[in-house]
């Protein structure tokens, strides 16, 4: 429970940060909150040459809103989401409102418990890119876009790219993940987060986010977004539930069909903390329960 | 005014609360041990190669095997290396050391070791262990993996299954569980040079037994070997058997000639320490027309890993299982055999409650289950067929003192307002969502034994008494040494509120020495609830003759008679005059100005006493409630009632402790704690990220009652009660979850009622499911 030799360094500048990526390359691996990398390194599953420690780097945990889009740094750590604020255009800071204003809040309480929440980062756990981590299922439901930048050049990967595998993303060894992309939903969005666990704080074994979009003038479902984690070895969206939500005025009725139209979309592994029969069966009661969460008729979770 | 009975805050909180605490691991100035292990479950070992020491370099000194004995006829009997010789037999098990000067160090010259071993196919679980190709565990000692077994039937059980009014036949399955203290095990050990004395630290529950299994493995006097148990974070029968890694530690120590220790990894403590609980019972159950329990036949099975533990050997979990099945019941008719299998896994120790937590779930969810059949209330059932009448021998030859199993019911029943709640239960059925459920669960608990009842049991060594030294300074304060070994239970503050009582000083007069060899009588640690009764004993009995001794110096200097003298709040006074000294004086006297002492007696204030009492029974009522969301099969515990007879209460803030802390174990094992292994032996579960104690949040406040019933089987009046909560408390979840569940026909008889197995059986319940889609079980 000792983690093997390594080096470390901890730049002050994103600029030093992407000089060290680019000297080291896959020998190095960046430190932020060290929730997830400093277990791994002391179980030995990960023994990275050089640790670059991001801790002292200014610039990464900023929340801005503007055009539509709520950008948040790769540094902001799980706690600030639980009463998110954000700079505006403007320059001031205001409380974080609408549909994302209420989303992240219910999203962040349930990323580990309070000491995680303290010392992890949003950043960090989209770059982790654990298949049940909450942040990476509400990134790849909204499609929200990775900013990662190298010497030089910076990109932007939309989530469908951007989650490979299973602690795998498109992330080259030489870019920092400096921002993630949210859109700011619009107030005729419908959004609820579900998730089932063994203990409270605990990965999800499945979780589930839906986003329908309302036509004001018939309440029918113009655009769903469903996406659920803990089946698979990314988060993945679930185009055949969507749509059977779309086109119709979401009720009970139809809620349990798309649960139902689900839990038969997903292929999960089984594991130690479920078979792939139960997963499918937890797909179905998160999906509903997210999308009764959503409808506010119901909100209970896991 | 006494002492006993009264909620004093604990002597060792404020030291343990700050962090100020002294673990093995707080130990500085030592090289650092590392185990190699084995990756394999079974396999011979080819070669071993690196900078390590191994089962050679052991023999070559002349090192001693464990011998865990049974003088029993069914009982196979094996020498055991320290570390594994020719083959190995379970994923963990040791097979070389290392010495680093730092943990990572020795981390990283562990990873330099190459373990060649050819790899074997492995029995893991009970079925596989117990099939007749099956591969064996110990194939140069047995032709089976059964390891020790046990069988009893009264006369006329057959007749009385056959004519009974109704037969219920359960089957009920405990799954593998850790003890999982918080700190795990740990072990260091100086040699001195100019003695050649050592001494072991290490986080262990008997230190005097421990002494002497190393000393008689090394081939040394017990006089050079000084075991000391510093502070110890958490035991619960992990920490009692002897671990070969502590007498590894001890051998490097005095072949190196420098300090060593051992910290123990959580990994390792999960893979490799010890596990318990893995059974499997089989009851048929004879009820008259009345739901009276006639006759109770059970098959039991437990799987014991790949070695016994020393002293008590793997016939401990099967072989309680076998005697004290028919639990706070009467059955007239009892018959059983119990096997315990090796397999290639970790091998068991006894943890917290040993068999008595499944014990108790067999026969309560039985009483559940034959209620329903029966079309009787489970109150009214359980009202039938407990104990009642005292002694009740049981059909095993077990003497039960007097209890309260029937009021302790009653009173947990009223607290929880059963009517109010049947009235919820039927609303939340109506609406759907989650199902409330409730649970009750009786039992008694075996506590406070000594040599007899060990004797029984035949084991090598026949642990049991304990013996206290007590003496007074010429302070006036009193120093108890004691060979018990506490671990977090408070036995200091309560052994002082003994103390004080009877020698007529205050608690914070008392000082407790425990946990060292040098300093202690031999004694047997702390384990199977037994230090209040048996050190209790002990130090009651020593410290009425200590005051006997003060009573004899105050008649001399007060010039009254002995048997007028009373001792109380710091002074020995003539009854009924204000005639007195200071206790604090006659120390003085006793000691300085021995010439004033009465002919005859001897310099100072200083006693012993031991005791060793056949034993005691406790009794309990849990009573659980829970919400169980059927389409998740996830399990809240809403509510936990206790009501609790252990006799006179020392310390009732401390017996809370014990079972709040109990409880919380209980529950844990009852929803969430499996250690799992794969079908080739690998365990699944060695972080606690896989394996799942509770956090605050999965345990609701509970709720204590006491019943205090003075049992005269104990000298003080006091029963054992420090694993009761661990014994109820699953049963009480089990009977509440199928409570909840009972309207969809579902029936649960497995530990842990994890969210998988309760939304499989709510699926079972609902009608068969589609092909390939029934939902996967660990192999066990």
């Amino acid at each position: 429970m000792k983690p093997a030799r390594f080096a470390y360094v901890a730049p002050d500048s994103i600029e030093g940060t992407l000089e060290l990526l680019d000297r080291y390359g896959d020998e190095a691996k960046v430190l932020s909150g060290g929730q997830s990398l400093v277990p791994m390194m002391n179980f030995r599953l990960a023994r990275p040459e050089v640790i670059v420690d991001i801790g002292r780097v200014g610039g990464l945990d900023g929340i801005s809103l503007a055009n539509g889009t709520l950008t948040v740094g790769a540094r902001v750590i799980h706690a600030r989401l639980e009463a998110p604020t954000a700079t505006t255009t403007g320059g001031g800071s205001e409380p974080l409102g609408g549909v994302l204003g209420s989303l992240l809040p219910a999203v962040a309480r349930f990323v580990g418990h309070l000491p995680i929440r303290v010392r992890g980062t949003f950043g960090g756990s989209i770059a982790h890119a654990d298949p049940a981590a909450e942040w990476c299922i509400l990134a790849r439901t909204l499609d929200a876009e990775m900013v990662a930048r190298r010497r030089g050049g910076e990109r932007a990967i939309p989530a469908g790219e951007f989650f490979e595998t299973v602690f795998t993303t498109a992330l080259a060894p030489e870019e920092l993940l400096v921002a993630v992309r949210l859109p700011v939903l619009g107030d005729d969005w419908r959004a609820g987060f579900c998730e089932f666990s063994r203990r409270a704080g605990d990965f999800a074994v499945v979780a589930a986010m839906t986003a329908l979009r309302l036509d004001g003038a018939t309440g029918a479902v113009a655009e769903a977004r469903i996406g659920v984690g803990g089946v698979a070895g990314v988060p993945v969206r679930l185009p055949g539930a969507e749509a059977t939500l779309v086109g119709e005025v979401p009720g009970a009725e139809l809620r349990a069909e798309a649960a139902a139209v689900a839990a038969g979309e997903v292929d999960p592994v089984g594991d130690l903390h479920g078979s792939a029969a139960y997963r499918r069966d937890l797909v179905s009661a998160m999906v509903a329960r997210a999308l009764a969460q959503g409808a506010g008729t119901s909100g209970t979770s896991g | 005014m006494n002492w006993v009975g009264r909620s004093l805050r604990r002597f060792e909180d404020p030291t343990l609360l700050r962090g100020s605490g002294t673990f093995v691991g707080d130990l500085a100035g030592a090289a650092a041990v590392r185990f190699v292990r084995s990756p394999v479950a079974n396999g011979l070992i080819r070669a071993v190669s690196g900078p390590a020491y191994t089962i050679a370099d052991l023999d070559a000194d002349g090192v001693g095997d464990i011998e865990a004995v049974l003088h029993r006829p069914d009982y196979v009997r094996l020498a055991q290396p320290l570390l594994a010789r020719e083959r190995v037999r379970y994923v963990g098990e040791p097979v070389a050391v290392v010495v680093g000067d730092t943990a990572p160090e020795a981390e990283d010259l562990a990873e330099q070791v190459d373990l060649d071993i050819e790899p074997l196919p492995a029995a893991v679980g009970l079925e596989a262990a117990l099939a007749p190709e099956a591969p064996l565990v110990h194939p140069d000692r047995s032709e089976s993996n059964v390891m020790v077994a046990g069988e009893m039937a009264t006369p006329g059980l057959a007749e009385a299954l056959e004519g009974a009014h109704a037969v219920v036949e359960l089957e009920i399955v405990s799954g593998r569980q850790a003890a999982l203290p918080l700190e795990a095990r740990g072990s260091h050990a100086v040699t001195e040079r100019f003695d050649g004395r050592t001494t072991l630290h290490a986080s262990i529950q008997a230190p005097h037994m421990v002494r002497t299994v190393i000393c008689d493995l090394l081939g040394m006097p017990e006089a050079d070997l000084r075991v000391v148990a510093p502070d110890v974070g958490g035991a619960f029968g992990q920490k009692l058997p002897l671990a070969r890694e502590d007498a590894v530690v001890v051998w490097l120590s005095r072949r190196l000639g420098r300090p060593v220790a051992w910290i123990e990894d959580r990994s390792e403590n999960l893979m490799a320490s010890w596990h318990s609980r893995e059974q499997h019972y089989r009851l048929r159950a004879g009820f008259d027309s009345d739901a009276h329990l006639e006759a109770l036949q059970a098959d039991v099975v437990a799987n014991v890993g790949a070695w016994p533990c020393y002293p008590i050997t793997w016939g401990v979990e099967p072989l309680m299982a076998l005697a004290e099945l028919p639990g706070p019941y009467t059955p007239e008719h009892y018959g059983v055999r119990a096997r315990g299998v090796a397999s290639h896994t970790c091998p068991m120790a006894p943890y917290r409650g040993v068999s008595r937590p499944a014990i108790t779930l067999a026969l309560e969810r039985l009483m559940d289950v034959a209620a329903a059949r029966l079309g009787v209330d489970p109150v009214e059932i359980r009202r039938r067929n407990l104990q009642s009448d005292f002694p009740h021998i049981s059909p095993t030859g077990l003497r039960h003192d007097e209890g309260t199993y029937r009021e302790a019911m009653e009173l947990a029943v009223d607290q929880v307002d059963l009517g109010a709640f049947r009235a919820r239960q039927q609303a939340a059925r109506a609406a759907g969502g989650p199902q409330p459920g409730i649970g009750i669960c009786t039992f008694s608990e075996r506590t406070g034994y000594g040599t007899p009842a060990f004797a029984a049991r035949a084991m090598g060594v026949t642990p049991g008494y304990e013996n206290v030294e007590l003496s007074m300074d010429p302070s006036g304060y009193v120093t108890a040494r004691i060979g018990a070994s506490p671990h977090g239970q408070g036995l200091r503050t309560a052994l002082s509120q003994i103390v004080a009582d009877e020698v007529g000083t205050e608690p914070s007069r008392v000082r407790v020495v425990a946990s060292d060899t040098d300093r202690t009588p031999y004694g047997w640690g702390s384990f199977a609830s037994r230090a209040m009764v048996l050190a209790g004993g002990a130090t009651y009995l020593a410290a009425q003759k200590l005051a006997a001794q003060l009573g004899v110096l105050a008649a001399e200097v007060l010039e009254a008679a002995a048997e007028d003298i009373v001792l109380a709040g710091g002074r020995a006074t003539v009854a009924g005059t204000s005639v007195g000294v200071e206790i604090a004086e006659l120390a003085r006297i006793a000691h300085h100005h021995t010439q004033r002492l009465p002919e005859g007696a001897a310099p100072g204030l200083a006693t012993q006493a031991g005791y060793d009492p056949a034993g005691t029974f406790s009794n309990a009522c849990h009573v659980a409630e829970v919400d169980v969301d059927p389409d998740t099969g996830g399990v809240a515990v809403r509510r936990f009632v206790v009501v609790e007879d252990a006799g006179r209460l020392i310390n009732p803030m401390i017996a809370d402790g014990q079972i709040r802390g109990g409880v919380t174990q209980g529950i844990a094992n009852a929803l969430l704690e499996e250690i799992v292994y794969d079908d080739e032996g690998n365990i699944l579960t060695t972080s606690l990220m896989d394996y799942l104690p509770p956090t605050v949040a999965e345990i609701p406040d509970i709720e204590i009652l006491h019943l205090e019933t003075l049992t005269d089987a104990t000298v003080t009046g006091a029963k054992g009660l420090g694993e009761g909560g661990t014994i109820g408390a699953p049963a009480a979840i089990l009977n509440a979850v199928n409570d909840a569940l009972a309207h969809l026909g579902v029936e649960l008889n497995e530990m842990p009622a994890t969210p998988e197995r309760v939304r499989a059986a709510v699926r079972a319940a609902a009608g068969p499911t589609p092909a390939g889609n029934a939902a996967a079980r660990p192999s066990r």
